[in-house]
């Protein structure tokens, strides 16, 4: 199953076939990656639905050259989370008047776009040369937003470790990443 | 143009996936924008973030939650381009400065004040600040700043003009990342005025006999 063919045919046709089987597969683990990550349960279904909203409106923007399409659903779904914890802020405070209520004030600007399409190759063939190791820590720090002392206990290393190998991981990635391609 | 100084990459994985404040985001971003290294770092933690999510346990959404989006959907029908910045119906003289990246001239600014001799700073006005707060910096050509380090941490990100202090030279597009061990002194360059993008979070502690006596008068 080709996603981004389905995104495409949703920009394209308005699709509500491809549609459905995009939010079959993508809303459950949006929300389930969010849930991991510490949101509760029904704040997460709200963003998993906005994010998938926002697939739909946004299908004509996505760019399959530029990233694949659960990276593209993956950022949707954070700046969706970064807007609810924001007005969540605005909301305790109750105070200024805000300027807008979407995602999109936060969104990659048309510069970071343009120049993403350069380096998606670069990105993909470094992501490769990474050791499973090093991906596996990066994912679960940065992503599941696990605790280091959490990611010592689930690989059965010292907490040291985790924290240099995190340390490596990151700085081999932007080592492969300023090699020419 | 060439950036030398950027954000550590903790920091960039962290903006990545979303989980900077407001004020620290806002000044990776302005960096980020230009410097096309970094940008390959957050885009492959973006792709190392959607093969996460592939590979996530799904967790069942509501039993109409499809039902529920597709009401939405039929709502409102596609925006072409539903993109458009709320600032740019914000007139132009709102921009303290001509020259602002594109992602700062969306944004409301606070009223300038002057912090010190030679140096004045004008807020920007966030919708949801969290811990740290985000301000543009300028000081004039030559200007020794105090000697500080911090009790939360300072991002900045150079927009016109230049600095140095012992981590080397910052100019346009360079980032500075100064958190409590960091204890600096940085020198404005003698050729322009100096203008930064500020994100801090704690208060500036100053040091010396100077900074003692002064510190009371210097708020940022």
């Amino acid at each position: 199953m080709e996603w981004a063919e389905l995104i495409g045919r949703v920009a394209s046709q308005g699709d509500r076939e491809a549609f459905k089987l995009l939010f079959e597969h993508f809303a459950p683990r949006v929300k389930g990656l969010l849930m991991k990550t510490g949101t509760d349960a029904d704040v997460a279904e709200e963003i998993a639905q906005n994010t998938l909203l926002a697939v739909w409106r946004k299908a004509a923007q996505f760019d399959p050259t530029t990233a694949g399409a659960a990276a593209w659903i993956f950022t949707i779904a954070r700046n969706l989370r970064i807007d609810a914890a924001r007005r969540a802020i605005r909301q305790a405070r109750a105070d200024q008047p805000v300027i807008t209520d979407e995602a999109e004030e936060i969104a990659d600007s048309p510069e970071i776009i343009m120049s993403r399409r350069d380096d998606v190759s670069r990105v993909s063939a470094a992501l490769l040369k990474l050791s499973d190791e090093q991906s596996r820590v990066v994912r679960m720090s940065f992503i599941e937003e696990r605790p280091h002392a959490e990611i010592a206990e689930t690989l059965g290393i010292p907490l040291g470790t985790v924290k240099s190998r995190i340390r490596l991981a990151m700085n081999r990635l932007r080592d492969l990443l300023d090699e020419p391609t | 143009m060439s950036i030398s100084h950027h954000p550590p990459e903790e920091l960039l994985a962290d903006f990545a996936t979303g989980r900077l404040d407001e004020a620290d985001h806002l000044v990776v971003s302005v960096h980020v924008s230009q410097c096309p290294a970094c940008r390959r770092f957050t885009g492959a933690l973006e792709h190392l973030a959607g093969v996460a999510l592939e590979d996530t346990a799904p967790v069942a959404m509501k039993a109409d939650a499809f039902a529920a989006i597709m009401a939405k959907v039929d709502e409102t029908p596609i925006a072409p381009r539903a993109e458009a910045l709320p600032a740019q119906e914000l007139p132009d003289d709102h921009l303290p400065d001509d020259d602002l990246p594109e992602i700062l001239r969306r944004f409301r600014f606070g009223k300038q004040r002057r912090v010190a001799p030679g140096l004045k700073m004008q807020p920007i006005i966030l919708p949801g600040t969290g811990e740290s707060r985000a301000f543009l910096l300028w000081s004039a050509p030559g200007a020794r700043m105090l000697e500080h380090s911090h009790s939360g941490t300072e991002l900045t990100c150079v927009l016109k003009g230049s600095f140095s202090h012992e981590g080397g030279k910052y100019g346009p597009g360079d980032f500075d990342f100064g958190d409590g061990d960091v204890d600096h002194q940085p020198i404005v360059g003698p050729e322009e005025p100096c203008l930064c993008l500020v994100a801090m979070s704690g208060d500036l502690k100053l040091h010396g006999m100077l900074g003692r006596l002064i510190s009371p008068f210097v708020r940022l």
